[in-house]
């Protein structure tokens, strides 16, 4: 069964970096459906703008687009924590405990593996831009290390929820994949 | 390597990371990264990041949380009880006028909310214990509401087929409306099954509805209107091409939140919080699997793969019928397995030129892949929907849910069929409305 959005927040018990993790990724939520809120107003505005005003818009379409691409990577750590990354659990959930807990520490470590390589040249991107004043080829010409800064923070932060899930699982304080015992 | 035995050796490997229950999202990453540092090296891993923020550098892309919110803000509310209870009220003199409601009132918040699971919750929440109490066979009850649910990917305005749409660069307005007969078909053969079925059971008194005055007929209309009329507004918004999806989208979203707030006294703000957390939640998801996806087809077409398989498509000499036939069983597999968008993004890099070389309209081939993926709704081991009834109704098993929903797949089998042969029940609202596709 693929996970949905009724699927409950993973378990932090009373580990102080669990619940210091999980209070950051869900700062990190709230800031990713702020953006989402951001952009329904400010594509609005814009309709305004072009219909109502019959004026030209300039920034707002690049923002609309910049504020996406900030909340799927700022909101990574937030869908990780409240398992909303849809996966086939099919395997997970016929295998026995014991098996169960080492697969679940094994597809972990593959995600933190695989995420630390996206933030290590994410951070570059945005480290190449900001070095070289790099600017987008519109007429608002963005700055481009405001918009590429979402890569090392959304990557960053979702890093940090995953050795913090990896960490839950490993002193059983959640189970692995969220699977409850039946 | 040979790109072809190279493919193969892909799809086997993404098949066992998808099944080591990772998200699917980081195992198209981890599939991606594994086969560029190998046949392209370590410095390949570099443009990883680029491509992913690159495929969200997309406009059409703020459609998805726009319509989630839309969906999410409908679905928090009585809307789906009161539709309901309007079609009930409305069809009282129509046999089997229990069954159609609730059929039409899955294909109506299917439209309004675009959600499968939320549809099935919203109707199935009030329908379920009425067909029950009236004696309808559990299977029935609960299978009309299984399948009711899966229309929510197909008819209009539908995430699934904005996914489609960005996935192939095809136009998402001519998407929307080539849904809208097949939509129609399936529910008329839902209809068609459900009171076959009743009136097989032999309660054939079922058949007859209750009576409710026009007094009763009218008053709870003004509770369903305001949704209906912000959908209708968006698609004529859309195809009047007075704005793009988005952006009518983003308005219609808007209007949702502030008909719930308004009309459903949705001000809390925990309440609230809950919208919005569910939308961002299901539209991260969504444009994170969109972006890693893109990562995987850029590694696909790196490795010559997506290239080779289209040319050696070409060359085979097959009835493209019959590789229709293989396309469709690949699809139910994969439907069985994962969720619709997930299917979409990393089947469609495969199949739309497989689809294009054959001959077939891509356009066409959206309705007949969202069929498929409807199905996969319903049937074992992931059935989502199988799973939303059995926790709204866990009297009835799941195993009588479940055969409950057989016929429906059969309706659905059976509307696949129809599409093939009559191709223009898709084709041919989207070039009436819309002009001939060039």
């Amino acid at each position: 069964m693929a996970a949905h959005s009724t699927a409950a927040a993973a378990h932090v018990g009373g580990n102080s970096f669990l619940r210091a993790v999980a209070a950051i990724s869900t700062l990190a939520g709230w800031a990713s459906a702020a953006m989402i809120v951001l952009a329904v107003g400010i594509t609005c505005q814009m309709i305004f703008v072009r219909f109502v005003l019959n004026a030209s818009t300039i920034w707002q379409t690049e923002m609309v687009i910049y504020l996406m691409i900030a909340a799927t990577l700022v909101g990574l750590p937030y869908v990780q924590r409240l398992r909303g990354h849809v996966n086939v659990d099919l395997v997970p959930i016929s295998l026995p405990k014991p098996a169960r807990k080492v697969l679940a520490i094994f597809t972990l470590c593959a995600s933190i593996c695989i995420i630390s390589i996206m933030l290590w040249y994410g951070f570059e991107n945005w480290h190449i831009a900001w070095a070289r004043g790099w600017k987008s080829d519109t007429v608002w010409g963005v700055r481009l290390w405001i918009p590429y800064l979402s890569m090392p923070v959304g990557f960053g932060l979702f890093l940090l929820q995953l050795v913090a899930d990896l960490v839950a699982v490993i002193l059983k304080i959640d189970q692995p994949f969220g699977l409850e015992d039946t | 390597m040979d790109p072809l035995f190279l493919g193969v050796v892909v799809a086997v490997s993404t098949i066992l990371i998808l099944f080591s229950g990772v998200s699917v999202a980081l195992g198209l990453l981890i599939v991606s990264a594994g086969f560029l540092v190998v046949f392209d090296g370590m410095r390949s891993l570099e443009l990883m990041p680029e491509i992913l923020f690159g495929k969200l550098d997309n406009f059409a892309l703020l459609s998805i949380p726009m319509f989630i919110i839309m969906g999410s803000s409908i679905a928090s509310t009585r809307a789906g009880a009161d539709l309901y209870e309007a079609l009930e009220r409305w069809l009282t003199r129509v046999p089997g006028g229990l069954v159609i409601s609730n059929l039409g009132a899955c294909a109506l918040f299917a439209a309004m909310s675009g959600s499968s699971p939320a549809t099935c919750a919203a109707i199935g929440k009030m329908g379920i214990p009425e067909m029950r109490k009236r004696g309808y066979p559990d299977g029935v009850a609960a299978g009309s509401i299984a399948a009711g649910g899966t229309l929510g990917i197909l008819i209009p305005p539908s995430v699934t087929m904005i996914v489609y749409g960005i996935a192939t660069e095809t136009s998402i307005g001519r998407l929307f409306l080539a849904g809208v007969f097949p939509g129609f078909l399936l529910v008329s053969l839902f209809m068609a099954w459900s009171l076959y079925s009743t009136w097989k059971s032999g309660n054939t008194e079922l058949l007859k509805a209750g009576n409710y005055t026009w007094k009763e007929r009218f008053e709870i209309l003004p509770r369903v209107l305001p949704f209906l009329f912000i959908i209708l507004g968006v698609l004529y918004a859309m195809y009047g091409g007075i704005a793009t999806p988005s952006e009518t989208a983003a308005v219609g979203a808007l209007l949702c939140l502030v008909i719930a707030i308004v009309i459903y006294k949705l001000w809390h703000p925990a309440d609230l919080w809950v919208v919005l957390r569910d939308s961002t939640k299901e539209s991260v998801m969504i444009l994170f699997i969109i972006a890693a996806a893109g990562v995987f087809s850029y590694m696909l077409s790196s490795l010559f793969i997506t290239q080779s398989i289209a040319e050696w498509i070409g060359t085979l000499d097959v009835n493209r019928w019959v590789l229709m036939a293989v396309v469709n069983v690949f699809l139910l597999i994969a439907g069985f397995f994962l969720p619709p968008v997930a299917v979409i993004l990393m089947a469609a890099p495969i199949l739309l030129p497989i689809i294009t070389t054959a001959g077939f309209d891509p356009i066409w081939f959206a309705v007949i892949l969202t069929i498929n993926m409807e199905i996969g709704l319903i049937s074992p081991p992931v059935g989502l929907n199988l799973y939303v009834i059995n926790s709204i109704a866990p009297d009835i098993s799941l195993k009588t849910i479940l055969y409950g929903s057989l016929p429906y797949v059969a309706c659905m089998v059976l509307a696949i069929f129809l599409l093939c042969l009559f191709p223009g029940l898709a084709t041919w609202l989207p070039d009436a409305v819309m002009g001939a596709a060039i």
